[in-house]
């Protein structure tokens, strides 16, 4: 189980997430919604130890991985079985596909699994095996994301955070990208997911909560969420 | 006709060995975000060594290189570890730490140099080894450079497949080129960019024996053999192992055409005038792209 326990990150004087607390199950997928600048991000690198926190917990199956989170050992982060896909990012634009993915299996906890797990990750996206070569900066933004969920996988983690995956795709794209989700998750890997795309992430999750100014509110079912009238409000607009 | 053959082959010679020389310097700068002024210096202290072990041991210098390549490997991590990541500790991060790395590798020049100045002044330092002719595309070349010129291509060569077909060098080409994404590929940034400048030592110190091979040198050249190492960094692009290869070979002929047809007094003119137009022209390099 990923435990994240009241996590509290400050730029300056302004607290970005305030006692943000959250669990994820292996296999289970969790989404947090929030507006921009709600804090999604900051809570995601906090967790990978790309910021510090002021206070708070991260524990990976009840190993207290905060020393590593406070010294921001991110690499050291990735071999415990956590990995992130950055906003935006999460690739090496100058490097081939093929390379990209190599990479992706650079820590040591992925090697043993590596040829399985390229499998596996070719199966979700077999439009990269004819880009195998190709500069991943050259390629289309859908494409992209799949370079960074790919190499994400590669490193073998035991849960996997996206945040906005969806963001700048085409809705036919956003979808076909949070469809292979499940299929992910049906690893039993954990999926912790940030979006602002309420419909979509809603439909994939089992849990959500919504991430306010910092703070975490409504944590409840994907389904209960998905029919709370400050939600659909707030996020799922009129429909 | 052959004056100009002579000056072409020699040109090249010298290129080859240059883009080596290169070669280390732009990973140092390229990866581990050093711009190590003391290069040169410590070229020549290589140099210098495999004379001394020529001299007093009759050692071949191809096997001084068997001990001096791990010896300036060792040096050069312990520099990194002792001097760039203590000052990359008080700045509190990698990229406020790169302008007082220069800072501080400059002095490390003067450390260097001034160590082997106080021992051996500005002595000349030369000795014969290999010096027979050879015939070289209807040109003749004393052996000693030829067996040097290949030395250094086979370096040259073996250290760029590394970066460029294993996954260790695949990862010091993606610290080069996105060193904030690195750790989240699990890359410790700061392991394999000490790893990398020190592996850029090895090169030196290979570049300094393969040199002294055939030139004669003293202490106080050091810092013209800094300035060509940088000016080829910076023809061929930071990072940028075929980059530097053609830059190097540049070099070398522009160097021997001016020594041989205008005048040996203008060669170092020649080196800063490509400097200059480098700096002026070319702000990624010939081939306007790092590391491919
Ligand atoms: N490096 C930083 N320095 C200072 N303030 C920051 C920094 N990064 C984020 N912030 C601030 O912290 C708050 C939360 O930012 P964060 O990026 O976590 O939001 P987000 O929910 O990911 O937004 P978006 O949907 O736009 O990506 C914002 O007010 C932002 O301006
Ligand atoms: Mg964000």
């Amino acid at each position: 189980m990923l435990e994240i326990r009241e996590l509290t990150v400050y730029y300056g004087l302004h607290a970005a997430i305030r006692n943000v607390s959250l669990q994820v199950e292996p296999g289970e997928i969790v989404v947090v919604l929030g507006a921009n600048g709600a804090g999604k991000s900051t809570l995601l690198r906090a967790t990978m130890g790309m910021v510090r926190p002021a206070s708070g917990h991260v524990l990976l199956d009840g190993l207290d991985l905060t020393s590593l989170v406070r010294r921001n050992l991110t690499h050291q982060i990735v071999e415990q079985g956590l990995i992130l896909v950055p906003e935006r990012g999460g690739t090496f634009t100058d490097l081939t596909v093929r390379e990209n993915l190599l990479l992706g299996a650079f820590p040591r906890r992925a090697r043993a699994k590596e040829k399985e797990l390229l499998e596996f990750a070719l199966s979700l996206f077999p439009r990269l095996k004819e880009r195998w070569n190709q500069r991943v900066g050259t390629m289309s933004g859908g494409e992209q994301r799949m370079v960074a969920v790919a190499r994400a996988l590669l490193s073998a983690p035991r849960f996997l955070l996206l945040d906005e995956p969806t963001l700048g795709l085409a809705p036919v794209l956003a979808k076909q990208l949070l469809r292979v989700l499940p299929q992910i998750a049906a690893q039993g890997i954990g999926v912790l997911l940030v979006e602002q795309n309420a419909h979509l992430s809603l439909a994939v999750a089992q849990r959500g909560a919504v991430l306010s100014n910092g703070e975490l509110v409504h944590a409840s079912s994907a389904a209960e969420l998905q029919d709370d009238p400050a939600v659909r409000a707030a996020y799922l607009g009129s429909q | 006709m052959t004056s100009i053959l002579d000056a072409l082959v020699t040109g090249l010679v010298y290129g080859g060995i240059y883009a080596l020389l290169a070669l280390g310097l732009t990973l140092q700068y390229g990866v581990a975000r050093i711009l190590n002024l003391a290069y040169g210096d410590f070229l020549i202290a290589a140099a210098v060594f495999a004379t001394l072990l020529y001299q007093r041991f009759q050692l071949s210098p191809l096997v001084s290189l068997l001990l001096l390549l791990p010896a300036s490997f060792l040096i050069h991590l312990l520099v990194y570890h002792l001097v760039f990541v203590q000052l990359e500790r008080r700045r509190g991060s990698w990229r406020a730490m790169e302008a007082s790395s220069i800072l501080l590798a400059f002095g490390l020049s003067f450390v260097v140099s001034g160590a082997m100045l106080a021992i051996f002044g500005g002595k000349l330092f030369s000795y014969s080894y290999l010096l027979v002719p050879v015939q070289l595309l209807g040109s003749v070349v004393p052996a000693n450079r030829l067996l040097a010129l290949v030395l250094a291509l086979a370096f040259g060569g073996f250290a760029y497949l590394l970066l460029v077909r294993t996954r260790i060098g695949t990862a010091i080409r993606a610290i080069a080129v996105d060193p904030d994404g690195a750790p989240l590929a699990g890359i410790d940034v700061r392991r394999w960019a000490g790893l990398t400048f020190a592996f850029g030592g090895i090169i030196c110190a290979a570049s300094g024996v393969l040199i002294s091979m055939f030139q004669t040198f003293n202490v106080p050249m050091g810092v013209t053999f800094t300035l060509k190492a940088l000016v080829v960094v910076i023809m061929g692009g930071v990072g940028n192992a075929v980059g530097a290869l053609v830059a190097g070979l540049i070099l070398g002929v522009t160097e021997s055409f001016v020594a041989r047809f205008i005048s040996p007094g203008l060669t170092l003119a020649a080196v800063y005038g490509l400097f200059v137009l480098a700096v002026l022209t070319m702000r990624t390099g010939i081939f306007g792209r790092a590391l491919r």
